[in-house]
């Protein structure tokens, strides 16, 4: 893990920010499970927006509905849902930022995180100069089977690294 | 109950392959893409849901959505089945007798009773309302009903793995 990431883990161990983390995660009845279902909800919502869309994008999915019709209407709820998990996933990140931080797989989570984010608001703000600016003509329209394709193949394994933080000892030390 | 505290649930357990999946990094696999597909369940059936209750695709067919939409829920709701009964087998017996797994099972089927009535009931008066953005209490029922329990499926199923 490079330096400057495991000392963001050091620089959160006993803040308060990690103080009032685990007080919600001990305190309050059955909160681990429930912030984790919202963080999965969020995801769900990542699914049936970002996701949904590369697959229309790629032609697999959807065909009646219309591309940038469904870029402006998606695109909303997936920033509601990132910026949820940030929230549900900050409880248990600032919760024990050592672990996350000290951590190769949230590394790689974070890698798939930013440029998936990227790519995707590149993709939405782009969509946003023209009417089906993403259809004009067969260049564009390959690009954005291109980019689709890469952020289908990000997303995925955004919420892959996600599950596998929990099962780093797999994979770093195997039976 | 004597089914749920039958020793045939440990037979489950040491099945070979119950065994093979235990101990090695195929559960974890397994469960990677449980959640996946978990989560592709509840994001496809959102926008039908949503869709039903007039928040959100309302220039679309409700058939059309669904009929578009139900390929993809189902074909990832197999994949969750698959994975997740590979997972079940390797704790059949504790899994049985965890009120966590009770209740996502309940949920699975109130949400399933509540999707067969949607499209057996329904579905046939579909063509009424199906261009109409504005939908009647039944649909909107349905659409936040179907929410609520496949919530309650995923909390209960993320449950699971604070009691086992």
């Amino acid at each position: 893990m490079p330096d400057y990431f495991t000392a963001i883990g050091t620089a959160l161990s006993g803040s308060f920010l990690q103080d009032g983390a685990l007080w919600a995660l001990r305190n309050i009845p059955g909160f681990p499970p429930i912030i984790q279902t919202v963080h999965i909800l969020g995801i769900s919502v990542v699914m049936g927006s970002i996701v949904l869309l590369d697959l229309r994008i790629l032609g697999l999915a959807v065909p009646s509905q219309n591309m940038s019709e469904m870029t402006r209407r998606v695109m909303p709820w997936l920033w509601w849902a990132l910026a949820s998990n940030l929230v549900s996933g900050g409880f248990f990140l600032f919760g024990r930022p050592n672990r996350y931080f000290n951590n190769p797989v949230f590394g790689w989570k974070v890698s798939f995180l930013i440029p998936a984010i990227l790519l995707t608001a590149a993709f939405y703000f782009l969509s946003r100069r023209q009417e089906n600016y993403w259809e004009l003509n067969s260049k564009r329209k390959w690009t954005a089977k291109g980019i689709a394709l890469l952020s289908l193949g990000l997303w995925i394994m955004v919420a892959m690294a996600g599950r596998w933080i929990a099962y780093a000892e797999y994979l770093y030390f195997p039976a | 109950m004597d089914f749920l505290n039958s020793p045939r649930w440990i037979d489950v357990e040491n099945w070979p392959i119950s065994w093979e999946i235990g101990g090695t990094s195929w559960f974890p696999f397994l469960e990677s893409i449980h959640v996946i597909a978990a989560t592709f369940v509840v994001g496809s059936i959102l926008m039908v849901d949503l869709r039903l209750m007039g928040l959100a695709a309302v220039r679309y067919k409700i058939s059309t959505l669904s009929k578009e939409l139900l390929p993809w829920t189902w074909g990832a709701f197999v994949v969750a089945i698959i994975t997740g009964l590979g997972m079940f087998i390797t704790r059949a017996a504790s899994h049985v007798v965890n009120p966590a797994f009770q209740w996502k099972v309940v949920l699975l089927l109130l949400a399933g009773i509540n999707m067969a009535y949607f499209h057996f009931q329904v579905y046939k008066n579909i063509a009424r309302w199906d261009t109409e953005t504005v939908t009647p209490t039944q649909l909107k029922m349905i659409g936040s009903l179907s929410l609520f329990l496949w919530a309650g499926v995923m909390l209960a199923g993320r449950w699971v793995g604070h009691i086992i």
